[in-house]
């Protein structure tokens, strides 16, 4: 049996943001601090534990994510801005520590773009999103899925816990299928979103941008473009870590806590 | 429609010159470098395979048949209307069935202009089916896996609209916008060629084919499962007030047929072997793209995975698949029960299977002309039945 990928510590609320089955995780006090999860969240958030020493933590499935219904409409990136905007304020949350992961990243630096009054600080954690040149980055979509798990560490034993002892396990193969038509509606065409670059520069919240220096997926290498667009912003990156680096890093766990004190 | 049944010759024109460490490379499609591709080979077979098509016009064929893959040495035929376009010259009496181009991968008003030039040149023979296009299509295509059922509706929507009413007309859809609908040349026959829906039984390709009243081809499905298929869609077409005629349910068979059983086997199974361990190879990455199937569908066909893609087992595909290899007497016999227990009269001949030469795809060709297509009756038990039910 994989382990249990939620933390006991998390509660689980469940909202019906536009019509869209939304389940959110909460634990600990203090100021909002929320955390969009990247293309799958099997591997778990056993990481953000410590964050909730002081915030109150929210971890949402997005749609078409993990415990979160499904909605086909929703096929494009603006459309979770849109859902993110919603749930805000369903949670009344007026401003918030925003931590984006991978596909989360893209996300949160989107969601910031447009609308920055909704995010006190900002944290992009080997962030998607922008088109690099030079180094292709990871095409998740064309990776056989039983290649994926291997690309996202610099430590096998990491993620091994969540995985099924069975490679072919069906339920798994199809909760993974199922979250790759999610992606394939919101990037088969692009991968990236060209249209980024051109207003990154209205982050203007203090923000933190952090990278695994063994990222096998976005290469570390990738956060010399999110710099060139975020002269201003704070950048850490982690030895020993891949693109999960918050999992495999206790020290970037804590970079975050303190950039967000 | 008692009498004698339609076959038709469908030709899948595989490049076949293979490197020799091929069956290192998990897949002939999608990533199989095209480095392979040899033009001078690959102009001979291009003439090799239109002399046997044409051959099977003029043994008496109803109907030769091309079809759509890309980036694969499983086929030459990225653009099956070219191929069409030029048979048509050479086949004075054969219906041309293109089935078919993807209609979600090509713009749908060019589409419709394209089969109603064939249509227009072959004088009303042509027959078009239209087929989702397999996973595999969809990572050499820019276009999207999740939206290709929507496009795939919508695309058939405005052939339809193309074809069958006059010019210019709108069309506000979700992937296309038209202002003035109004392709010329517009086809022969009316309302519109005789057209057929091609899947593997997703029920939303039963209902497209039961709502438009058109024709279906199941393929790479079981026998038994192909049956189902069959009377799901008389049952679920008669709903929308549509009779599914016999020959609109075209049944695709491996044939070879040889002078004895035991000659047929030495002579024919080593083609079949290739077409399923080689030009069908591929991997489930390639054959499922994200968002092409419903996570049911994926988990069903990974279930069978192992199943449909072991070591080849002639017995076993000859189980699971309509495969007919013998004497012309047993092939009838076969054709015959499978015709009535389909309830079609319309067998789509697949008689150059695999890596097959010339001389045995002449000498099958010839073999079911003379001693099979005049045998073959299976129309008039099916009408029995049906006027019985």
């Amino acid at each position: 049996m994989p382990a249990q990928p939620i933390p006991a510590q998390f509660k689980r609320e469940t909202h019906t943001i536009n019509g869209v089955k939304t389940v959110v995780l909460t634990a600990g006090h203090g100021e909002p601090l929320v955390f969009l999860h990247g293309a799958g969240i099997w591997h778990g958030i056993h990481f953000a534990l410590p964050w909730t020493e002081k915030f109150r933590v929210i971890v949402p499935f997005h749609p078409g994510f993990g415990e979160s219904g499904d909605d086909p409409a929703m096929n494009d990136m603006h459309d979770y801005v849109m859902h993110y905007l919603d749930l805000f304020d369903a949670l009344g949350i007026g401003k918030a520590r925003l931590v984006g992961f991978s596909l989360g990243g893209w996300l949160a630096a989107k969601f910031a773009t447009e609308h920055g009054e909704r995010v006190e600080r900002l944290v992009l954690v080997g962030p998607a999103g922008l088109r690099g040149k030079e180094r292709p980055q990871g095409d998740v979509l064309s990776l056989p899925p039983e290649q994926i798990p291997s690309l996202l560490v610099s430590d096998f034993d990491v993620i091994k816990p969540y995985l099924p002892d069975n490679p072919k396990d069906l339920d798994f193969m199809g909760e993974r299928y199922r979250e790759g038509g999610t992606l394939a509606r919101l990037l088969w065409e692009h991968p990236y979103d060209t249209k980024l670059p051109r207003y990154l520069h209205r982050l203007t919240m203090p923000t933190l941008l952090v990278w695994g220096e063994e990222d096998k997926l976005l290469p570390v290498q990738h956060a010399a473009l999110w710099r060139q667009h975020l002269p201003r912003a704070e950048f850490k990156t982690f030895k020993g870590a891949g693109h999960l680096v918050l999992d495999e890093k206790p020290e970037a766990v804590d970079a975050v806590t303190r950039f967000l004190s | 429609m008692a009498g004698r049944a339609r076959f038709d010759f469908i030709h899948f024109m595989h490049y076949v010159h293979l490197p020799e460490n091929q069956k290192e490379f998990p897949s002939l499609w999608v990533d199989f470098p095209n480095k392979y591709f040899n033009p001078e080979k690959g102009y001979s077979l291009y003439q090799r395979y239109l002399s046997e098509l044409v051959l099977a016009d003029k043994l008496g064929f109803d109907a030769i048949v091309v079809n759509e893959h890309h980036n694969t040495a499983y086929s030459m035929m990225p653009a099956p209307n070219l191929i069409a376009a030029s048979l048509i010259p050479q086949v004075s009496n054969a219906k041309i069935c293109v089935w078919g181009t993807p209609p979600n991968l090509e713009y749908p008003n060019r589409l419709a202009e394209e089969y109603a030039m064939l249509d227009v040149l072959s004088q009303g023979r042509l027959e078009v089916a239209f087929p989702l296009g397999t996973g595999m299509e969809y990572w050499a295509n820019p276009i999207n896996p999740s939206t290709a059922r929507a496009r795939y509706r919508e695309s058939i929507d405005i052939i339809l609209q193309a074809w069958t009413q006059d010019g210019p007309t709108k069309y506000y859809g979700d992937f296309y916008t038209y202002r003035y609908l109004n392709p010329w040349p517009r086809p022969v026959q009316k309302p519109h060629p005789p057209c057929y829906i091609v899947g593997t039984g997703s029920p939303e390709t039963i209902d497209i084919a039961a709502q438009l009243g058109f024709g279906y081809a199941s393929v790479f499905v079981t026998k038994q499962r192909a049956r189902e298929l069959n009377e799901k869609l008389r049952r679920t077409a008669a709903e929308h007030g549509h009779h599914i005629r016999p020959e609109q349910l075209p049944l695709q068979v491996i044939t070879y047929v040889a002078e004895t059983e035991q000659k047929a086997r030495e002579e024919g199974i080593d083609h079949i072997r290739y077409f399923f361990e080689d030009a069908l190879r591929t991997t489930p990455t390639f054959l499922a793209p994200p968002g092409y199937l419903s996570v049911e569908q994926l988990k069903m066909r990974a279930a069978l995975a192992d199943k449909l893609h072991g070591k080849f087992n002639f017995d076993n595909v000859n189980e699971s698949f309509f495969v007919a290899v013998g004497t012309a007497d047993q092939v009838v016999e076969q054709l015959e029960q499978w015709g009535e227990q389909m309830g079609t009269n319309h067998f789509v001949i697949l008689g150059a299977a695999g890596n097959m030469p010339n001389w045995k795809v002449v000498k099958n060709l010839n073999l079911i002309a003379q001693d099979v297509i005049p045998r073959v009756r299976v129309g008039a038990a099916y009408e029995r039945r049906v006027a019985a039910e």
